[in-house]
């Protein structure tokens, strides 16, 4: 029993963790136009608790992407320097979407595994019900 | 009085592992983003269950030598799962873990129909409907 129980708080962990992702990822699409904007990455990780892994997964530190700003030319700009370039983001859209598509179907599988956890421990309880 | 009864037992034990079983798929599921992250699974049940009951010994006890007591399913052994690496070293494959949870709620089931019907038959020889 204490295993069901335990099944629904790691799949709630889970997620948790994609609905983070998702919201890092609306953020980097927000500002895509957003001058000198560099995209924010996540990584997963394990979740510790005394040092010990509880098997729950977590959002780690966010870390700014250091690829290259996209050079925009547009000598009207505010921030144009004298060549009239300025600095863009560095957010790629199709990249960006990719990664929502993939938090979806992570964050669908998560809620699979809990309704099934949460069904099979209903079932349990039936037997006391009897 | 209940886990005299052999079937009863195993129908237990069996529940039993498909609860531990569905903890490790939801961890799995849980780490399917996380980089370096090795799927986990866990023993069959005919392992567990033949391991405990062909090598115990009998005992009229509970303080008895004979090792754990593993027919109440706290113990399953550990072992890695197959599946082929993604780039950042992660080797969850969602659609397997898929499969294995819908066989996993199928033993589950299972197991509790057992129980269920061995309850039926009890209360029938004891006069009771």
């Amino acid at each position: 029993m204490s295993d069901l129980f335990q099944t629904l708080s790691l799949s709630a962990s889970g997620m948790r963790a994609q609905s983070m992702r998702l919201r890092h990822v609306s953020e980097n699409i927000a500002n895509s136009d957003t001058p000198g904007y560099r995209r924010k990455l996540v990584a997963f990780e394990d979740t510790l608790k005394q040092g010990v892994s509880t098997g729950e997964v977590s959002l780690g530190d966010v870390t700014l992407d250091q690829r290259e700003l996209k050079r925009v030319f547009d000598p009207g700009h505010t921030l144009a320097d004298g060549s009239g370039y300025y600095d863009g983001s560095n957010v790629d859209l199709v990249v960006e979407i990719a990664d929502a598509r993939e938090a979806q179907r992570s964050y669908e599988a998560n809620l699979k595994i809990f309704d099934q956890a949460r069904q099979m421990s209903s079932a349990l309880f039936e037997l006391l019900r009897r | 009085m209940l886990d005299k009864i052999e079937i009863m037992r195993m129908a237990q034990g069996m529940a039993a592992h498909a609860g531990a079983r569905q903890a490790t798929i939801a961890q799995n599921v849980a780490q399917a983003d996380t980089p370096g992250y090795r799927a986990r699974d866990i023993a069959p049940f005919s392992e567990s269950y033949s391991n405990n009951t062909s090598t115990e010994l009998r005992r009229t006890r509970a303080g008895h030598l004979g090792a754990s007591d593993a027919a109440d399913g706290s113990e399953f052994r550990m072992i890695r799962s197959q599946g082929t690496e993604a780039p950042n070293g992660n080797t969850v494959s969602l659609e397997t873990e898929m499969v294995k949870s819908a066989e996993v709620r199928q033993q589950h089931e299972m197991a509790l129909s057992i129980y269920k019907s061995s309850l039926d038959i009890l209360r029938a020889s004891i006069g009771r409907r």
